[in-house]
């Protein structure tokens, strides 16, 4: 066994485990594993009621299966809903008092989280399974104004935070999974930017999936208070395991006059192996709001991992003036699937968006696209530009390109372009004469293909994501 | 240094290339002409190793059966296409291009790779010798340049590379008077002992510049004369038609 | 709706004589439309278009039998003037007139009594419903090497006589062979608000070539359905062009499989709509071998309250290498309760293919109109020679010229 796993590592870096003791909640959905969650994070009383009443609705809810990609039925009393390691049930102070396994593992995975080894200009706030076991430069952070957090302790510390916008955008009752979520969520991050601040660094939380047979269930809340704004990145990582985990999260931004959130991910969960094994189920509701006036939520996905990926991150352009962006690459490789896109729900007027799209199959994979541009009768003199391009890699993968158009006003406009193409032999044949072997001259191509996603990502991560485009398809050149 | 015996090449069992024979010495600026459709591009394409092609017969560089060799595994022996029609690469930053390509070629050398500021100073110099526009090298590669600008660029990858085998697939078609100096300035700066060129084109007027050891006339797959500088003359005031 | 069904079914039984097949598929079907009844917006490829909804706010009374022992009269008036053609034609239902006064009879064969299949598309109702309650069940078959000589317009006529009735049309054709056919669908109803559900299958034998224009241009109450399943062996050609315009409802479906080499597909299609219209056009097109090529081009002009759907999928299959497929679907709306809704879809599994698609809509372009204006037109003016201009587009994709003409004049009439 950990041989194969030895051997396996070296396709996916990320794949190890860390041997630390987990205090679990017992396997099982129900009202006492929920109250086990509540309690061991200690949450005052209106959220456990807050999560109760999810629990209740999710009664009346069934799974949707309009997506593409198909999967095992999920038993979802098979599952353990909350698992953090014994030495972080009391979340420390101090960073260097960290159990010495949790830095180790964050600085294996590349996230030092020590003051002296620290990211510059980039405040992580790390979760392990589901707690968050640290958040770096939270007092630099604090003397702005600025609040960067755990939820479980924006929960404590700013209720009324939390009551005004959970939920606000994202609501309970939304779908299975955002309501599965609202039951049983552990552990994701917090932001809030005060009016006019412009957040002088990077905030960025690290999610990492340890235990087995452990479902994640990540809250993340963002909000940019009137002229502010925030960069946030998250990124993703797991263990290599034959078994399929649940990763379901809800993040909900909000973005008050004159505001701008940009959020990227970079998502490698563990993929499965190369038959399809094993693997990530990455089910995420993330939906932003553009509430006020002048308002800008802008989206940028890097999708290489999960088993499958199933994602809208979308914008709701209510304030007169809004922009919403979408910029994404999904790449799938072996028996990988992913149906991701986005909504872009235009209500105000002169409301903008933009979605690019690059997806990439190789392999036995599949990838669809989905999105839905609907310019609703009062969003007058708004626009639209959606393109989405497919690069296929053999004949053994789909691409699936499905938008849903809809302009019910005369005085916007709307324009969508897709094609589905493969790299030519003629530019592999010009690559190799100027000296790249054929893996180079794909990752070279592909890399100028998904070129203007990656463009939005802040600086630190584009050369990351740049490599992970390249890593996610090797084999896949005949 | 290069050595063709006897090749044959058939697209689809069309048959293109037949009995063509060929030597070019270290040094030596050999200069091929044909009517279109004669078989030049294949040529060149064989040489630098694209497939599809049924081939035989035999290609001998430096001594090694090119057969054996991927077409990278070429570039990195020193064989360098410029290739009639460049191609677009979309997305793909010129430089960023030039370097890895620069790079991967030094390692298989075993010389030491440049880092972005020796590649900078590098690129500096010979984009000003062949006066092509420094700021045209942070575009994607080829996309929205013109036909000559395209051709400017694989000169300048050219001298970049430094090739000990130059293939110039047409290069000087669609260049104006002034282009066709500079591609004639870089080849000839290249012009060493050890550097050896194959020029592929239709005009007489750029052997005036670049003034060729050898020309050959290509017709019907195979080199049917070969000669010195004054043939190409004598082909331009017939034409390949009376040519026979 | 159901018992009105029940009891419609068992008198159409009654009082035709179909074969024990027939009968047998006929329960069948109308038990599998019994349990689905019409479709409605939960259903993916009804979305847009809830016809549930859209017949039980337009018709009351629905009813399904259709006495077709008497003869209707045929209002000659409404027959294409200037252009030579073969007809067929209905009114109200059944088959009036069957002429071929240009053709060699022995190149052409009529058959009316077919046996019916179950519907390979087992999600489709409606083909259920029209498998269930079709009367006479006919095909057309074009013999091997011929070509007509004139175009052959099949009528689909209602008139005053029909009231809140439902027809269920079903018409093979079969083109031989290297045979050609010109095929205009032309329909004309001054009935009130009936439903109106047509099945065609065409199936395109090598080297045949079918050019299939269907005229929705006369205002009119009806609410349809029409259902066109094409197969192309190698080499064939299908040409079709969709005016869509006068109903108040109607949903044209193109089910296209290209099951030969180097056939091909080329869908065009304009809405014109006002009112409180409301049409749609959906497009499968199945790429199943290698080299086959489709091409669709779809625009929309859409007045008061109007309402467009355009549903385009490329399908293409692992084994279809050097597919060329390409959809591009545009709008201009009008007025500001119109509403124009577009999916259009791709779904590959071969890598050396080049499929497209693009979709645009939105207002007309105030920058042209001021360009026209300071060449001295008014803003009417500048107004129809821009969407003239933009439907004229797809016009030009006609490839019979004297059919082409005939449309432009039909269209322009219009306006
Ligand atoms: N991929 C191909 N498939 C079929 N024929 C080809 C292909 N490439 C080249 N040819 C044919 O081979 C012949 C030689 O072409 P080429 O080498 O490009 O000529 P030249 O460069 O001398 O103009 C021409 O007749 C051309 O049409
Ligand atoms: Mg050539």
């Amino acid at each position: 066994m950990r041989e194969k796993q030895i051997d396996k590592l070296k396709d996916y870096k990320y794949g190890f485990t860390t041997d630390i003791e987990n205090i679990r909640a017992p396997k099982g959905l129900n009202k006492e594993v929920i109250e086990f969650i509540s309690k061991a994070k200690k949450e005052p009383k209106w959220m456990l009621d807050w999560r109760m009443k999810a629990f209740e609705r999710l009664k009346n809810l069934k799974e949707p299966n309009w997506q593409k990609p198909k999967y095992p039925k999920i038993d979802y009393q098979d599952i353990y809903y909350y698992s953090a390691p014994k030495s972080a049930s009391e979340k420390p102070k101090n960073i260097d008092e960290l159990d010495p396994k949790l830095l180790e593992t964050y600085k294996k995975l590349g996230i030092p989280l020590q003051e002296q080894q620290r990211l510059n200009g980039i405040a992580v706030d790390a979760v392990f399974d589901s707690v968050s076991v640290a958040t770096t430069f939270k007092d630099k952070l604090n003397e702005v104004g600025v609040i960067f957090c755990s939820i479980s302790e924006a929960i404590q510390k700013h209720p009324e935070l939390v009551k005004k916008y959970l939920g606000s955008v994202i609501p309970l009752t939304d779908h299975y999974f955002a309501t599965l979520n609202s039951a049983v969520f552990t552990d994701g991050s917090f932001v809030y930017i005060p009016p006019g601040v412009k957040c002088p660094m990077e905030l960025s939380t690290y999610f990492r999936i340890n235990a087995s047979q452990t479902g994640q269930f990540e809250r993340t809340l963002i909000i940019a208070d009137k002229g502010s704004y925030v960069s946030y990145l998250e990124g993703c990582t797991a263990p290599m395991r034959d078994e399929n985990q649940l990763h379901a999260a809800n993040v909900e931004l909000v973005a008050l006059d004159n505001a701008e959130i940009k959020y990227s991910t970079v998502q490698n969960w563990y993929p499965g192996d190369e038959n399809g094994k094993g693997g990530i189920y990455n089910f995420v509701t993330k939906r932003g709001l553009c509430k006020g006036t002048n308002s800008k939520i802008s989206w940028t996905q890097v999708e290489t991992g999960s088993a499958i990926t199933w994602k809208y991150p979308s914008c709701v352009l209510q304030g007169d003036n809004s922009i919403g962006e979408f910029y994404s690459i999904a790449i799938t490789n072996n028996y990988q699937k992913a149906d991701t896109g986005t909504k872009m729900i235009h209500l105000g007027k002169n409301t903008k968006s933009k979605i690019i799209s690059k997806g990439i199959s190789a392999g036995f994979s599949d990838m669809t696209y989905r999105g839905l541009v609907d310019i609703s009768s009062k969003a007058k003199h708004s626009t639209n530009y959606t393109q989405c391009d497919s690069l296929l890699m053999g004949n053994k993968c789909g691409a699936h390109t499905v938008p849903y158009i809809k302009n019910k006003n005369p005085e916007s406009n709307i324009a969508h372009e897709a094609t589905t193409s493969k790299i030519s032999e003629e530019q592999l044949h010009y690559c190799q004469q100027r000296g790249l072997n054929p893996e180079e001259a794909v990752g070279l191509i592909v890399n100028g293909f998904c070129k203007e996603v990656l463009q939005q990502l802040p600086m630190e991560f584009a050369v990351e994501a740049q490599k992970l485009v390249g890593i996610s398809l090797e084999g896949s050149v005949g | 240094m290069l050595k063709i015996k006897n090749l044959k090449a058939d697209i689809d069992s069309k048959s293109i290339l037949n009995n063509f024979n060929l030597e070019i010495k270290s040094g030596e600026v050999h200069a091929i002409m044909g009517p279109n459709g004669s078989g030049k591009s294949t040529l060149s394409n064989i040489l630098s190793g694209k497939k599809g092609y049924d081939v035989s017969g035999e290609i001998l560089f430096e001594n090694k059966n090119l057969f054996e060799l991927e077409t990278e595994e070429r570039a990195h022996k020193g064989i360098f296409l410029a290739f009639q029609y460049p191609l677009e690469i979309p997305g793909v930053n010129t430089n960023i291009f030039l370097k890895t390509s620069l790079n991967a070629i030094r390692k298989a050398r075993g010389e030491k790779e440049l880092d972005a500021i020796e590649f900078l100073k590098l690129v500096k110099i010979k984009a000003k010798e062949l006066k092509f526009d420094e700021e045209k090298l942070n575009r994607q590669l080829n996309v929205g340049f013109s036909g000559g600008e395209k051709k400017k660029n694989e000169i300048l990858q050219m001298s970049i590379l430094n090739p000990k085998l130059s293939i110039l697939d047409e290069t000087d078609s669609g260049l104006d008077i002034d282009a066709l100096k500079i591609v004639a300035d870089g080849v000839n700066s290249l012009r060493k002992k050890d550097n050896s060129f194959l020029i592929i084109t239709h005009y007489q007027r750029l052997l005036d510049y670049i003034k060729p050891d050898y020309v050959h006339v290509l017709m019907n797959g195979k080199i049917i004369k070969s000669g010195g500088p004054e043939l190409a003359l004598e082909l331009e005031k017939k034409g390949y038609e009376n040519f026979n | 709706m159901e018992e009105q069904l029940k009891i419609d079914f068992e008198k159409l039984l009654e009082n035709s004589n179909f074969s024990k097949n027939n009968v047998e598929i006929k329960r069948k079907s109308f038990n599998n439309f019994i349990e689905k009844g019409f479709p409605n917006r939960r259903e993916e490829s009804w979305k847009f278009s809830d016809l549930n909804q859209i017949i039980s706010k337009n018709i009351k009374n629905l009813s399904f039998y259709n006495d077709l022992s008497k003869p209707n009269k045929i209002d000659q008036s409404i027959f294409i003037d200037g252009l030579e053609h073969n007809k067929l034609v209905f009114v109200n239902g059944r088959i009036e007139k069957i002429e071929f006064d240009y053709e060699e009879k022995n190149k052409i064969e009529i058959l009316d009594d077919l046996f019916l299949e179950k519907p390979k598309n087992a999600n489709n109702s409606l083909l259920f419903l029209n498998n269930a309650f079709v009367s006479k069940y006919f095909k057309l078959i074009v013999k091997k090497n011929y070509s007509l000589q004139k175009p052959l317009v099949i009528y689909n006529i209602t008139n005053k006589d029909l009231v809140s009735k439902s027809i269920n049309l079903k018409v093979d054709i079969l083109l031989e062979e290297n045979s050609s056919l010109k095929l205009i669908e032309f329909s004309d109803d001054k009935s009130t608000t009936n439903f109106i559900n047509i099945n065609y299958n065409l199936d395109l034998q090598k080297n045949s070539f079918l050019k299939n224009y269907k005229i929705d241009n006369n205002s009119n109450s009806n609410i349809k359905y029409y259902f066109n399943n094409i197969s192309q062996d190698n080499n064939s050609i299908s040409e079709i062009f969709l005016l869509s315009s006068g109903s108040e409802f109607i949903k044209n479906e193109i089910n296209c499989n290209l099951n030969g080499k180097y056939a091909s597909a080329f869908v065009n299609g304009v809405f014109i709509l006002n009112k409180t219209k409301h049409h749609e056009i959906k497009t499968n097109i199945n790429h199943l071998v290698e080299n086959t090529k489709s091409y669709q081009l779809i625009k929309g002009v859409l007045e008061d309250t109007s309402k467009a759907v355009y549903q385009g999928k490329i399908f293409v299959d692992s084994k279809a290498q050097k597919t060329d497929g390409y959809q591009l679907s545009k709008a201009i709306l009008l007025n500001d309760n119109t509403e124009f809704n577009a999916k259009p879809e791709l779904e590959i599994y071969a890598d050396d293919v080049k499929c497209s698609h693009g979709s645009a809509s939105g207002s007309l372009n105030e920058d042209s109109i001021f360009y026209l204006m300071s060449r001295g037109l008014n803003y009417k003016e500048a107004k129809k020679l821009l969407i003239n201009g933009f439907l004229l587009d797809v016009v030009e994709k006609i490839t019979d010229f004297e059919i082409k003409n005939l449309i432009k004049n039909i269209m322009s009439l219009k306006q």
